[in-house]
């Protein structure tokens, strides 16, 4: 089994999840973050803080997440804690430059809905 | 492969900034279509206009509400009937069309006094109805009507009744999806909150962005149910006006069509703290993995398991059988502007089509970030396309099937290229797993009408020659 790379995993964010495309360049953070936070946590099986209706939230788009990475990307569990928290890392940075920091979006940095 | 600039196009080089045909290895930091922008002078837009994205699409889906056009007949007219959405209450929205007829005097003098006697009159005349939505069109809007104040006149005179108004003309923004915007959050900040709704499930979800498009709300609505689910508001299908009064109370807004809707539920985030969970509701993997993530939100994970074992025990040997026969299906999608994204990985991985083109009239620039990362590599993505554009397209990529609306379907019917109703759909719902089996169904019927290949056929010879009579 080959390691999933951070290509692979990019990838099928960018081809399954929506939350990744909010309409502002602070919602798609607060979601990138949230989501892929959450994802680490399930998949190191680290507890999980479901207090606020937020962090139920990142959980369940999370928890469809990992599955749908266990499935396709197998060998990901085969991973230390160390590669995981990097691989999902790299994930979120290459992420946030797409969709926020180097996005042509004209709409990202409106103030107002 | 940068942006293109199509043959047709070479008068209004501008067009160049809104047509993407995506090559490997490259995605939307490089290539990203200009949209939501002003149409260019010299290209035939197919858009709507902004009253219609208010009217049409969001507001007149409800079920116990007068829809006043303040404005000449035609507004009214066509903006009703144009879209199925029907209604649980015998589909009063689509028996009806209100409009208070203006003519030339009314706009030399003022339309105040005219729109006054119209509302008072419908409600005369529909004793039961005690609610309307209130629009200014495009004449109405450049007198300077002042409607809220007449609103407020009405409303005083008749304490039962409840009136929204909606100032969005049709040339307030570039489409109609300025419309969307301006009831989206007209809405949040006048009407919700201001109705309690009763609570019958500590399971509590506003369902946003779904129309009850051939009764796409009324299929989706049983998924709900059978989770123990309480919808508190669908926005808007098959919903009354108080039912979105009490938005405030969900603890999830789960959302599909987020272009004409996303506004109201990122308010209801700011303003209520309730999550915006979106989601795609057409196609099977995709609606497995939506109920998959309400159910988690809810934990409630099971039921949801349950409820997907048996929707696929009952759909998917018939979604197999389709996908037997339309895999490889060259398809275009030209909608509005979310079907896009929507649809072209659920056909992909669903039905094995492969989309070749598509084209947003009014999506944004977020809707072409989203299609493009889940679009295939040769494939067209076209903002505000024009019928030239289309003919040079279609002679490019050869699409065996487009999925548009009415008017552009009947131009291509001319080309003997089947088209799929994409906006009111053919025989819906196409929503969750029985509306996709419906979608494979029109899709096959479409592309193995044999009418097409005798239509192409003259009948005087013994050649067969494609007729070229639309171009």
């Amino acid at each position: 089994m080959t390691s999933p790379s951070v290509d692979d995993l990019f990838g099928y964010v960018q081809k399954r999840c929506l939350w990744q495309f909010f309409s502002r360049s602070w919602d798609r953070k607060e979601n990138i973050e949230g989501i892929l936070e959450k994802a680490t946590q399930l998949l190191l099986e680290e507890p999980v803080t479901l207090t606020s209706p937020m962090d139920r939230l990142f959980h369940a788009d999370a928890k469809i997440l990992v599955a749908d990475f266990r499935e396709h990307f197998p060998a990901i569990t085969t991973l230390g804690a160390e590669e995981v928290k990097s691989l999902l890392q790299s994930v979120k940075e290459r992420l946030l430059d797409l969709t926020v920091t180097s996005s042509k979006n004209r709409e990202l940095h409106q103030n107002l809905y | 492969m940068p942006m293109v600039l199509l043959t047709c196009d070479k008068d209004i080089p501008e067009r160049e900034k809104h047509i993407y045909l995506k090559a490997p290895d490259e995605d939307t930091r490089s290539f990203l279509p200009l949209a939501n922008a002003p149409t260019i002078p010299g290209t035939l837009s197919e858009r709507g206009c902004s009253f219609c994205g208010a009217k049409l699409v969001i507001g007149g889906v409800l079920k116990d509400t007068i829809q006043m056009i303040h404005g000449p007949v035609g507004c009214a007219y066509d903006t009703w009937h144009t879209k199925r959405y029907p209604s649980d209450n015998g589909h009063f929205q689509l028996k009806y069309v209100w409009s208070t007829d203006m003519k030339e005097p009314d706009v030399v003098f003022g339309g105040e006094k005219r729109l006054e006697a119209s509302m008072h009159e419908a409600f005369e005349e529909m004793p039961n109805i005690k609610r309307m939505i209130l629009y200014t069109t495009c004449p109405t809007a450049l007198i300077g009507d002042d409607v809220k104040a007449v609103a407020k006149r009405v409303m005083a005179a008749r304490p039962d009744v409840d009136i929204f108004t909606v100032e969005c003309p049709g040339f307030a923004g570039v489409s109609q999806s300025k419309g969307h915007h301006v009831l989206n959050i007209g809405w949040v900040n006048e009407k919700v909150g201001t109705v309690e709704p009763t609570i019958t499930s500590e399971y509590t979800i506003n369902f946003i962005g779904d129309y009850n498009i051939q009764g796409d709300t009324d299929l989706l609505q049983q998924y709900w149910q059978a989770l123990g689910i309480q919808v508190i508001a669908h926005f808007t299908g098959n919903a009354n006006y108080d039912d979105l009064r009490g938005m405030h109370r969900a603890k999830l807004s789960v959302v599909n069509c987020a272009r004409s809707a996303g506004y109201i539920a990122n308010e209801l985030k700011r303003q209520y703290g309730i999550p915006r969970l979106d989601i795609d509701s057409w196609g099977f993997n995709y609606m497995a993995e939506g109920i998959r993530k309400v159910c988690a939100f809810f934990g409630i994970e099971q039921k949801g398991e349950d409820l997907i074992a048996s929707e696929y025990a009952k759909w998917k040997p018939k979604l197999d059988w389709y996908k037997e026969g339309l895999k490889g299906t060259r398809m275009a999608i030209w909608t509005g502007g979310p079907r896009l994204w929507h649809w072209t990985k659920a056909v992909e991985d669903d039905l094995g089509a492969e989309v070749v083109a598509m084209s947003s009239k009014f999506g944004h620039e977020e809707d072409f970030e989203k299609v493009i990362a889940r679009g295939r590599d040769g494939t067209y993505y076209v903002d505000d396309g024009n019928e030239l554009e289309f003919f040079e397209i279609i002679e490019a990529i050869k699409p065996e099937v487009i999925f548009t609306g009415p008017r552009v379907g009947e131009i291509v019917k001319k080309l003997h290229i089947p088209y799929i109703n994409g906006h009111g759909y053919h025989n819906g719902p196409y929503m969750g797993f029985e509306g996709f089996i419906n979608l494979a169904r029109d899709m096959y019927n479409a592309v193995r009408n044999p009418l097409f290949k005798l239509a192409r056929t003259d009948i005087r010879s013994t050649t067969t020659s494609e007729l070229k009579e639309a171009v």
